[in-house]
């Protein structure tokens, strides 16, 4: 992929970014659709979401011991489990598997829908499609990959507990206390408001891509295929920007 | 066509198409949840830096608060009691701290506790520990400014060493004294009294005594100055301190001078022993007063000695190199003024 | 719900010069280089089947795409029941298109929808409010009308590549349009289904008196649809007459499609 054609390929998400907003505020609002995406975006991922978390926590929790516990820092592990969970591996390990399953679920129905010409017969049916199937989903991808972070970040420091009580009894409230003792707004909030953009980015690209899918039937795979790929670099990129900005305004 | 229908049922669309009530409920709970959870660790965010409880602003005036940061804690006897809420520089040695304390605490501040500043652990946070006075005093109010003081430092070591060392100058000056007194009119007048024996006995136990005191004071010399060596800091304060040198080299000349003194005495002592006359026989041939002396001698050779080392010690010294250096270049310019004033004579 | 209301009386559509309801004038439409469409006029009377006719690529979709406002036209007018299309904004196009149906090629029924839900879809984004009990009724009158009344609850996904298009005749018919775009009905199915769409193509224009411009090249679809055949060649309507008069025109490229 040339640098010119990766400068276009963005201008145009940029555009269809603006279409978004455009059209996002102006009446009518597909409100039943939105729940209905948020259902499908939110709750139904919850169980991917949710497993990885834990064992994200379990894993980190364990991993971790061996060498908190040559240094004599066993009580810093919740702290160090905590921190990480909550900053950095929540909304990166949920962005990436809602860009894996909701991005190309997007990105494969409505490029399919646009092959199956579904788009066009919305329009003829009196509904804005774009506002329909575009706004809706992207809306509901930026609401909900927050909601799915915390509920993972929450799953996750349940499985640091558990990973830590299998070595000795750690009641919940010291666990807590351990965790909440190190913690600041300036940990938290950031983290959190991440995810907003994660959502955002991971609902616009993969609207994008299926929205704008070639005709034919390799266009449905290219265009889920790419909304995965893309979705879960823009995470990656905006994690990273997240990390310089909040360093910026000094939060770290 | 074909083509299509076959990827449409492929396809792994939601295969939902009613929305059922329990539907919306099901997403009801899992926002609620989510949000309950955010609001969860929000609020115990919120309790830690005191957002929620009523709480008081006290201040207190430091000289250095070593990285403090506002939402430091605030600790009475290990307890977090409230938090750095601002830190304003007020002059260029004061740093005036206001800290946000919990009305719960504040019955158990009272208005002469002393702040200082101290870390939370090894590699912890800075934090303010509040320290309670046995005097009784009111509770603080809101507004009250509390006494601080600086933990021990490297100055505070400096000015112990000064102490001590006017400490030593005073010793080997009483001592110098003593020695004068054997060396005048008394010691004939000692000789030829009957209770001689025994009154010099005393004394030299007296000196014996007097100079474990100065080996002692020598020692602390000797630590204090390895303590310096090890220490760093404000170099500036011995280099410039001209009356500090001045002290030193005083305790060294009035050391000298006891030794030539109890030189003098002793060669007194050895004439009269030769002549074998007199109540000196009774004394020489009292053993335990000789060997008292004998110690005493030692005593002060490894007073002496001990001295010479913190010398050495202090010459080595980086942080007073300087000040020996700029002495011996001094004297060797007093030295070429003197033989260039002898040369003009000529 | 009684059809749609016809002003002008549904005589004989070839034989008086009945009211015009689709009027498309020197319309011309480029793709880049590709001039797709130049100056091709054609009108559609009330009660009349226009079957379009042309090569494959030839812009024939292209051509209805146009008349519902799914595609802008560079130049020419394109009038529907009265209405300039490109002159309507976004909701005077929604409420022109209440009255125009559009059976695309490949069905387009939504995969994620039952058959109710799909023949709802249009029912409950236009304009129009209804009751349960009327929704049910509009429903159930609408797959009468294609004769699958028992397929109500059924996914797309569940049914026949015929029944599928039976559907999306039935979804464009609950609206009780004046006129039907057709986008090629009778492709991708075996020809007895085939026929079977053709004649209910006729049905519904004899029962709810509607219009029809139905684009196609199958020549069995377009002798039983057909009231007038037009020819689309190099972006005009290079011959227009009935079925019968172009199969006798002698002219070699109307003469190739009619062998």
């Amino acid at each position: 992929m040339s640098v010119s054609s990766i400068l276009a390929e963005t201008g145009t998400v940029t555009r269809f970014a603006g279409r978004v907003f455009r059209e996002g505020f102006r009446p009518r609002f597909e409100v039943q659709e939105l729940l209905y995406q948020c259902y499908v975006i939110g709750y139904q991922s919850l169980p991917l979401v949710g497993l990885t978390g834990f064992i994200m926590g379990l894993v980190l929790t364990l991993r971790l011991r061996p060498t908190m516990v040559q240094f004599g820092a066993d009580s810093w592990i919740p702290v160090m489990v905590g921190m990480t969970i909550i900053q950095e591996m929540g909304p990166i390990i949920t962005g990436l598997m809602v860009a894996g399953k909701v991005g190309s679920n997007i990105g494969a129905e409505l490029s399919s829908m646009r092959v199956t010409e579904q788009i066009d017969a919305m329009s003829v049916s009196g509904t804005n499609p774009f506002k329909y199937l575009v706004v809706t989903r992207v809306l509901a991808a930026t609401l909900m990959v927050p909601v799915l972070t915390v509920l993972s970040d929450a799953i996750g420091l349940f499985a640091a507990y558990v990973g830590i009580n299998t070595n000795g009894v750690t009641t919940v409230a010291l666990f807590t206390n351990q965790i909440v003792a190190r913690l600041t707004f300036g940990d938290v909030l950031p983290a959190v408001i991440k995810t907003f953009f994660f959502g955002f980015a991971i609902g616009l690209i993969g609207c994008y891509k299926g929205y704008y899918a070639d005709k034919g039937t390799e266009g449905v795979g290219r265009a889920a295929n790419s909304a995965v790929v893309a979705g879960s670099l823009a995470v990656f990129l905006l994690d990273l920007l997240a990390v310089l900005i909040s360093s910026l305004l000094g939060l770290y | 066509m074909t083509a299509f229908l076959l990827i449409t049922n492929r396809l792994p669309l939601p295969t939902m198409p009613q929305r059922p009530v329990g539907n919306s409920i099901r997403l009801g709970a899992f926002v609620l949840t989510g949000l309950g959870c955010l609001l969860a660790v929000l609020f115990l965010l919120g309790r830690k830096q005191n957002l929620f409880s009523r709480s008081l602003v006290i201040e207190a005036d430091f000289r250095n608060v070593s990285g403090l940061l506002t939402g430091n804690n605030v600790r009475l006897g290990g307890i977090t009691v409230g938090t750095v809420k601002g830190i304003t520089i007020v002059n260029d040695s004061t740093i005036r701290v206001a800290m946000s304390l919990n009305t719960d605490a504040q019955p158990f501040v009272r208005r002469n506790a002393v702040a200082t500043v101290g870390t939370d652990g090894l590699v912890g946070n800075t934090i303010i520990n509040l320290t309670a006075q046995p005097a009784p005093a009111p509770p603080v109010a809101a507004g009250d400014r509390l006494r601080t003081t600086t933990p021990a430092s490297l100055n505070a070591m400096l000015g112990t060493l000064d102490i001590s060392n006017k400490n030593l100058a005073v010793i080997t000056q009483s001592l110098r004294r003593m020695a004068t007194k054997l060396d005048t009119s008394a010691i004939w007048q000692l000789l030829n009294d009957r209770q001689l024996p025994a009154t010099v006995h005393l004394s030299l136990g007296n000196v014996l005594a007097t100079t474990a005191q100065l080996r002692q004071a020598a020692q602390n010399a000797v630590q204090l100055t390895n303590g310096v060596r090890r220490g760093q800091g404000p170099l500036g304060y011995l280099l410039t301190d001209q009356q500090f040198g001045g002290q030193l080299g005083h305790a060294a000349r009035q050391l000298a001078g006891t030794s030539d003194t109890l030189a003098a005495t002793l060669t007194g002592l050895k004439r009269q022993v030769q002549t074998g006359a007199g109540p000196v026989h009774t004394l020489l041939a009292d053993t335990a007063a000789a060997r008292q002396v004998r110690q005493s001698l030692r005593s002060v050779q490894q007073g002496t000695a001990g001295f010479n080392q913190s010398m050495e010690a202090l010459h080595h010294n980086f942080l007073l190199r300087g000040y020996f250096r700029k002495q011996a270049r001094k004297k060797a310019r007093a030295t070429a003024d003197s033989l260039k004033r002898v040369g003009q004579a000529r | 719900m009684l059809p749609a209301p016809t002003p002008a009386p549904p005589a004989a559509p070839t034989a008086n010069p009945a009211e015009a309801v689709l009027t498309i004038a020197n319309v011309s439409l480029a793709f880049g280089e590709n001039h797709v469409l130049q100056d091709f006029s054609l009108t559609l009377l009330r009660g009349e089947n226009i079957v379009v006719m042309g090569k494959s690529g030839a812009g024939k979709s292209v051509l209805i795409k146009c008349v519902i406002g799914l595609l802008q036209t560079d130049s020419g007018t394109i009038t529907v029941l009265g209405q300039d299309v490109a002159a309507l904004d976004h909701n005077g196009l929604d409420r022109l298109r209440t009255k125009l149906g559009f059976l695309f090629q490949s069905n387009a029924l939504y995969d994620s929808m039952t058959v109710r839900d799909n023949l709802l879809f249009p029912l409950r984004r236009q304009w129009l409010t209804h009751t349960p009990a009327q929704e049910a009724e509009l429903v159930k009158q609408a797959l009468e009308d294609v004769g699958l009344a028992d397929t109500a609850a059924k996914m797309p996904a569940e049914l026949s590549g015929g029944m599928r298009k039976r559907i999306a005749l039935a979804r464009t018919l609950i609206l009780r349009p004046e006129i039907i775009l057709y986008d090629e009905p009778t492709t991708g199915l075996d020809p007895i289904t085939g026929r079977e769409i053709d004649h209910l193509i006729r049905e519904v224009q004899k029962k709810y008196n509607t219009s029809a411009l139905i684009i196609s090249h199958d020549l069995a679809c377009v002798r039983l649809t057909a009231d007038r055949v037009a020819l689309l060649s190099e972006g005009r309507c290079y011959a227009e007459d009935t079925y019968a008069g172009m199969q006798a025109n002698a002219d070699p490229q109307v003469h190739d499609f009619f062998v």
